[in-house]
């Protein structure tokens, strides 16, 4: 299977995403196509400076994904999907703000002519899964986390504040699912580096939380959700959780070893995972 | 009350009379990770537009503590845009001139957009680079971070940039004000 590919700014430099994701990706026959040329979607920043040039960032990947042969694109970062998934809708329901996009396109060699789907990596990697996992890691519960934009505002893969998705999927791939009651609560990524010390607050309450209900480690789903957590642990919020990205937990049990996962690049380390007792 | 006439500045905003269902319940104030930030917290704020204080509401430093998580979107009764209402109030500050001072949220914004100006991509170093250049405290509390990521390799030096930078750098000239 071929997938168009959108791997954001944050992707190539974060703790194995992107090594996890190709490991992955090529056991299960996933071909990543990357968008060629991609730039920055403009993720929470654009949309708050100027709406035409915020959909003319996203869109400029709609016309070349298009010429590409695709009709759906698929990214692996929540800040991303969610700005692509919002250009998406206002494209789709603002004709005059498509006329417009269009138009500014035009102007520096693009043609737009059709909006793609958006997919997020977790949807098409969770379906490639076989359920019968390699190893199994039944002995290792892991806290969830979805972070804010995958959920919401589009409620595409599941509900807004409670989805179940990824609880699923690390059943399914031999991994425990805790249960607790962060798993959409915000870390405060986007104004981490301003607003520090409140930031700090939400991911210790965050962690806290996972800890407290018996977590040994966390997965995510978006690279500005995994740097924010780990990172924040190195000051002082009392947890000592590794935290991994779901592409690696899923290289773990398709029997990657961890090392070909990019695991030994968290703050936190994570030897616990899959040290056996 | 109307809040979709003349003296408004924001009547030009599509999603603005959504304002007009508002129950004054405060899921939104409740539901905001930062509300406690705000000068007046989302409720409020509507609360404001709705009784014509605009000069107030133009000069609130709400919008730029949105952190867009969303969860007053879905969580609103009448459903509504709350979020999508934050980036509009921010466009239409830049528009006016109303920009807040002193909001060190701005500076990074700006630090952002020029970086995918010049380069089309943002690489955090150099995003965090050009952010300190203003707010050198900032820079001295994120070093020992910067050290940590280096020795897991994960520190970028060089910039991030797409194969002709000029096309995004004309994009952005083309979407200035007057520039479609």
């Amino acid at each position: 299977m071929k997938i168009c590919f959108y791997p954001g700014c944050s992707f190539a430099s974060s703790a194995g995403y992107k090594e996890s994701t190709e490991a992955v990706c090529a056991k299960l026959g996933i071909e990543l196509c990357e968008i060629t040329d991609w730039n920055c979607c403009g993720a929470t920043v654009s949309f708050g400076e100027n709406t035409i040039r915020a959909l003319s960032l996203s869109s400029r990947h709609f016309a070349i994904a298009q010429s590409m042969g695709f009709s759906e694109i698929v990214t692996g970062c929540n800040a991303c999907y969610a700005t692509l998934r919002k250009a998406v809708d206002v494209l789709q329901n603002d004709a005059d703000l498509f006329d417009r996009t269009k138009h500014v396109l035009e102007q520096i060699g693009i043609t737009l002519a059709a909006v793609p789907t958006i997919r997020h990596l977790f949807e098409i990697i969770s379906c490639a899964m076989p359920s019968a996992a390699i190893e199994s890691y039944k002995d290792v519960p892991i806290a969830a986390y979805y972070g804010c934009q995958l959920t919401r505002p589009h409620q595409d893969l599941d509900r807004g504040d409670h989805p179940t998705v990824l609880e699923t999927f690390l059943e399914k791939i031999g991994f425990t699912a805790t249960s607790h009651s962060a798993k959409t609560s915000c870390c405060g990524a986007s104004h981490a580096v301003i607003h520090t010390n409140e930031c700090r607050v939400l991911t210790q309450r965050i962690l806290r939380e996972m800890e407290g209900k018996g977590a040994k480690a966390v997965t995510t789903i978006c690279p500005l959700c995994q740097f924010n957590l780990d990172q924040n642990q190195s000051k002082g919020v009392g947890t000592n959780l590794p935290v991994t990205y779901f592409t690696q937990l899923a290289g773990l049990s398709l029997g990657i070893s961890p090392k070909e996962l990019g695991m030994n690049k968290f703050l936190v380390t994570a030897e616990k995972v899959w040290t056996r007792p | 009350m109307n809040i979709t006439g003349k003296n408004n500045p924001y009547s030009d905003i599509g999603k603005l009379s959504h304002i007009n269902r508002c129950i004054q319940c405060g899921t939104c104030s409740g539901s905001c990770p930062l509300s406690d930030k705000m000068d007046h917290a989302p409720r409020e704020l509507f609360a404001l537009i709705r009784e014509g204080s605009y000069e107030e509401v133009l000069a609130s430093i709400t919008p730029w503590f949105c952190v867009s998580c969303y969860a007053c979107m879905v969580r609103c009764p009448k459903e509504i845009p709350v979020t999508d209402l934050m980036y509009a109030f921010k466009e239409k500050a830049r528009e006016q001139g109303t920009v807040p001072k002193n909001l060190n949220m701005t500076d990074m914004y700006d630090a952002f957009s020029k970086t995918v100006k010049q380069f089309g991509r943002v690489t955090e170093s150099f995003l965090m680079g050009r952010y300190g250049m203003r707010h050198p405290i900032s820079a001295v509390k994120n070093a020992p971070l910067a050290v940590k990521m280096a020795l897991r390799h994960r520190l970028e030096l060089k910039p991030q940039k797409i194969e002709n930078p000029d096309t995004i750098t004309r994009l952005y000239e083309l979407t200035e004000k007057g520039g479609e």
